[in-house]
């Protein structure tokens, strides 16, 4: 302590060094202020719009809404397929979700069995976040309003009320309509309409089949969106007041099918396997198209369980199967008119007779006919269905000639009917025998008699059949089915507008008079007699080999059910005045004129009756004009009132 | 009683007149700030006193009568416990690095058992300001200016300043950093030395930050300059801070109806991002507002430092203002997307206690400098301790 270790002259000089540099710290600090407070001017009033925007992209989301799927109806307006209100329960998984305990707390709400339980965490645990998974749908209100009370409690949890397709008329309309049902990976596409977002939300539902599948687009709608405020995580807040975007609604689609006559088609086919198709043969619209056995689509709707598939989909009946579109079998008898129309515009006289004995040794082979039938001229032979007139007959005009007419009336071809699922079967001539077989491109003379009476190569749907007599009956035009009426309001172009027949109106005539008589006193004199008084049904059976007999075998009668024959029934009605065209076939179903003549005329009755015009024609008789005496076949008609179909086609007989 | 009076042998020790020289106005502001604080935390809490208000306002309230009784203590206590006081901060800090607590991938925390746990890089920011004030209170301007001595100033700072950024805690290490520096360049360093030393951190800094830091440290360096690259990874702070702050415009959103923050887009809302919430709920007038509040609290303490005539009193009490100043300029620019996201909570509004109690116990320093500005302080006789 002998010497200040700090003179006074550095302790001011200390101070003044401090003043200095306070000052200069201050002032920097102050510029540091400065500088925020310039940030905060650029920030808070020149970008202020910007950050806006982002701060309300930020709050508000979007939620898709579900259109709801446009409404099928049938002709007259009567519903097919609509929507009902459906409370459904989903779960999402969110940052603090533990599946195993949420699906656990939900149990108690809902039946939930421990097998579901296990996959629905599993599913919970692996699902994208908040994207939700369906628990259940169609809650009971006590269920659903017990969950929206606990929702809060429940992370994820959402309880709403949704649409569910449903077809009120069951298996009716399940081939034609097809269902919806959930989207899978696979209908996802990167662009396109199936890009949408609106895919992902559990409450869509795509077609599947039939007009459901062809006309999803339109029936799809335009997704709504609701304006939701939510949080950092996504969660919803709550509902944003004004700036909902409402959904619009899918376009309603009008068939040209008609439930009455439909639902008929679906009563009288019962366990029987086969397909209806009705036509208004003036403008060509498709009134019944049927396969039976059927389906329930709402189920399809639910989601089937394994069990149900199976049982649908190897129950030898085929009900999955669209048997009036998809499904081609031999026309049988059917195809006399054909021939007989190929005849007469070949210039082959009517009148030319043909001797029936039963039997005709033809080219090396016996060729059979059901019974003796004596003299036949073209008429008669179509009213009694006799084969050995029409193997001749077929042998004069030849393939290339019976096929072009078949063509002509619309077997073998595909039509543009909007739904998918047409097989076009086959109208054999020597060009396709030349194309298709490369070790024997030869039409055999032998294979032309099999042609004649619809058998052989020629294989048709019931569709094609229906349109054949739509046309037989139309007489001049060559109509085209419709079975979309309007999509939207939109009406849809008539099956009228479309070329004539390229055949002589009276060779039509002559066809057309022997059908009237099939029904009088042909082959179907006691199963297409409609009793509607003067209203009078003309038709033609067919009875198609769906294997090749064994020797000796005349009949599949006592036969195991899928090795009996095919029974077809094509007619139209009123005879004199031609308004409606059916043709049913009963798969396995025997002789036509047994089992697709009485189902064909009780559809047809359904049709006649609803018709007014028709109505009061039977209501108030007026005199009918005579049938000519001549049609009817002397001597032709059958003793047995039982008719029979005569398609025989036997093997070779060596 | 007059001035004159003051002037008395032993008048201004008595604890009426010690009282009443505390700066009341200071402490206001200091009020004011912390008052915001709540009135934040009760909007983004639902309109609700918990969990933030409530206490954070009890927490101020005992600092704040904590600051008034170290306003209270005599600046030669100050003077004798500065080397204790950086002593035990550094005992605590090696200690942590031994057997501290391991929190979010940095060991800063030390359990104190029942009483909790606390980060000692705290009290090393009061001691570090106590310990260099007292240093520099013995030697001459020249050695102050530019001397071998200099380099007792740089191991005092460096020590602690390592260790924390061991931690790591890259901010309270930067923020420590420039506290010392502060304090040695106040102190009188030479303009030469500062130069050289701003150019060799403009040569170094590359390196460092290409070598030395950790990666998370990395990215946020980087992630500040273009938030909108990463929005919803690195970048997600700064661009929700930027959009809290710039949707608030002029007047703010109205209180209690700031989006960002009251549907959590805004992260850390109660904490280092508070001052997002205030702007977008108060605006740019909100904002300006507290900045001016912050601003006169710097001031004020500045002011208080020159008046001293101690010089331990000076570099101590401006050692201090200096730690408040960094802290409020660092968070802001933070906030404001002008800076890395580096952990440093804005003092006073944003919550938490720690940091709260650093700067209420510094606070008490400056308001003892001030209480006791025409003290003597030395460490040989007439020392307290």
């Amino acid at each position: 302590m002998s010497e200040p270790s700090i003179f006074f002259s550095e302790v001011n000089e200390r101070q003044g060094v401090f003043h200095r540099r306070t000052f200069l710290f201050g002032g920097l600090a102050g510029a540091g202020m400065l500088a925020l407070g310039g940030r905060l001017s650029y920030l808070q009033l020149l970008e202020t719009s910007r950050y806006e925007k982002l701060a309300v992209s930020n709050q508000f989301n979007y939620r898709l809404v579900t259109p709801p799927r446009g409404v099928i109806v049938d002709r007259n307006g009567a519903v097919l397929a609509t929507n009902r209100p459906n409370f459904r329960l989903m779960v999402a998984r969110e940052d603090d979700t533990k599946p195993y305990e949420t699906v656990k707390s939900l149990a108690q709400f809902v039946p939930l069995d421990e097998a579901r339980q296990a996959r629905l965490s599993r599913d919970l645990a692996h699902a994208p976040k908040r994207s939700p998974l369906s628990v259940m749908e169609d809650l009971t209100w006590e269920q659903f309003s017990a969950i929206n009370v606990r929702a809060p409690e429940l992370p994820g949890v959402t309880a709403d009320m949704g649409e569910v397709r449903v077809y009120p008329h069951g298996g009716a309309f399940a081939h034609v309509i097809g269902y919806v049902a959930k989207v899978n990976r696979d209908d996802l596409t990167p662009t396109g309409p199936n890009a949408e977002p609106i895919l992902l939300h559990p409450g869509f539902r795509i077609g599947r089949q039939g007009v459901e599948k062809a006309f999803d687009l339109d029936l799809r709608g335009r997704p709504g969106a609701q304006k939701v405020e939510v949080d950092a995580k996504g969660r919803e807040v709550r509902q944003a007041p004004g700036g909902d975007i409402p959904a619009t609604a899918g376009k309603e689609i009008q068939l040209t099918l008609d439930l009455d006559i439909q639902t008929r088609a679906m009563e009288v086919f019962g366990e029987e396997s086969g397909a209806a198709v009705m036509m208004d043969c003036r403008n060509g619209d498709v009134l019944c198209m049927f396969s039976a056995p059927s389906f329930d689509a709402n189920r399809f709707v639910r989601g089937l369980t394994g069990s149900e598939y199976r049982a649908l989909s190897q129950y030898e009946r085929k009900p999955l199967f669209n048997k009036a579109l998809t499904a081609t079998y031999p026309p049988g008898s059917t195809f006399k008119t054909m021939v007989a129309l190929a005849a007469l515009n070949a210039g082959i006289d009517p009148e030319t007779t043909h001797v029936c004995n039963g039997a005709w040794a033809w080219g090396g082979r016996v060729w059979h006919c059901d019974r003796h039938h004596g003299v036949m001229n073209m008429h008669n032979a179509i009213v009694t269905s006799c084969d050995i007139f029409f193997y001749q007959t077929a042998l004069a005009v030849g393939p290339d000639k019976i096929a072009e007419a078949a063509r002509q009336f619309g077997l073998g071809q595909i039509f543009d009917l909007g739904i998918p699922g047409q097989k076009p079967g086959l109208v054999p001539d020597i060009a396709y025998k030349r194309r298709t077989f490369k070790k024997d491109p030869v039409w055999h003379p032998g294979e032309t008699p099999s042609m004649g009476i619809g058998q052989g190569y020629t294989n048709v749907n019931a569709l094609q059949l229906c349109v054949m007599v739509s046309r037989l009956a139309n007489g001049s035009k060559a109509l085209h089915p419709r079975l979309i009426r309007s999509i939207g309001g939109v009406q849809q172009p008539s099956g009228a507008a479309a070329q004539d027949l390229p055949f002589a109106r009276a060779h039509i005539d002559f066809v057309r008079a022997a059908m009237a008589s099939v029904t009088e006193t042909g082959t179907a004199a006691a199963t297409a007699q409609l009793g509607l008084g003067p209203i009078k049904m003309a038709g033609k059976t067919g009875t198609a080999q769906s294997h090749t007999y064994r020797e000796g075998e005349r009949t599949s009668r006592n036969l195991a059910w899928e090795l009996k024959d095919h029974a077809w029934f094509v007619a139209f009605a009123p005879y004199d005045d031609p308004r409606y065209a059916i043709s049913v076939l009963v798969e396995h179903g025997g002789f036509g004129a047994a089992a697709a003549a009485p189902r064909a005329r009780e559809i047809m009755r359904v049709a006649l009756l609803k018709d007014p015009e028709l109505r009061s024609r039977i209501e108030h008789p007026t005199p009918l004009p005579e049938i000519p005496a001549e049609t009817v076949a002397e001597g032709a008609a059958p003793e047995d009132p039982t008719p029979i179909a005569p398609d025989v086609l036997r093997p070779p007989v060596t | 009683m007059t001035v004159s009076a003051l002037t008395r042998p032993g008048e201004r020790d008595r604890p009426i007149v010690k009282f009443s020289e505390i700066d009341w106005l200071f402490c206001f502001v200091l009020v004011l700030i912390a008052g915001a604080g709540a009135l934040m935390m009760f909007s983004i809490a639902g309109s609700n006193w918990q969990p933030w208000a409530a206490n954070h306002l009890i927490k101020f309230a005992i600092f704040f009568f904590l600051m008034v009784a170290l306003a209270m203590v005599d600046l030669r206590v100050w003077f004798g416990l500065a080397y204790p006081i950086y002593g035990l901060g550094m005992i605590l800090l090696l200690a942590v690095a031994v057997v501290g607590d391991v929190r979010l991938g940095a060991r800063r925390w030390l359990d104190l058992g029942p009483l909790g746990s606390f980060q000692p890089s705290e009290v090393m920011k009061v001691g570090l300001v106590l310990a260099l004030g007292r240093f520099y209170h013995g030697i001459s301007a020249d050695r102050a200016r530019l001397s071998w001595w200099l380099l007792i100033p740089a191991a005092i700072i460096g020590a602690p300043v390592l260790l924390v950024a061991h931690q790591p805690d890259l901010g309270t290490a930067i923020l420590l950093a420039l506290t010392g520096l502060s304090v040695v360049v106040l102190a009188g360093l030479s303009w030469r030395i500062i130069a050289a030393g701003v150019a060799a951190v403009a040569i170094a800094a590359p390196p460092v930050v290409m070598f030395v830091l950790h990666d998370y440290q990395r990215e946020r360096i980087f992630t500040f300059l273009t938030p909108e690259k990463d929005p919803s990874g690195s970048g997600y702070h700064i661009l929700q801070s930027k959009i809290a702050l710039g949707s608030g415009g002029l007047l703010g959103k109205g209180y209690g109806l700031g989006s960002q923050s009251q549907l959590n887009f805004l992260p850390e809302k109660q904490t280092d991002f508070i001052f997002a919430t205030l702007a977008e709920e108060f605006g740019f007038v909100g904002c300006i507002s507290v900045l001016f509040l912050y601003a006169a609290v710097i001031f004020m303490a500045l002011r208080t430092a020159s008046l001293a005539h101690s010089h331990f009193g000076r570099l101590s009490a401006a050692g201090v203002t200096a730690t408040f100043a960094f802290y409020v300029l660092i968070n802001g620019a933070m906030v404001m997307g002008l800076a890395p996201v580096v952990g440093v909570p804005m003092p006073l509004l944003s919550y938490g206690g720690t940091v709260m109690l650093t700067v209420m116990v510094g606070f008490g320093l400056v308001q003892a400098v001030r209480v006791h500005r025409y003290s003597e302080v030395t460490s040989g006789k007439g020392a307290l301790l």
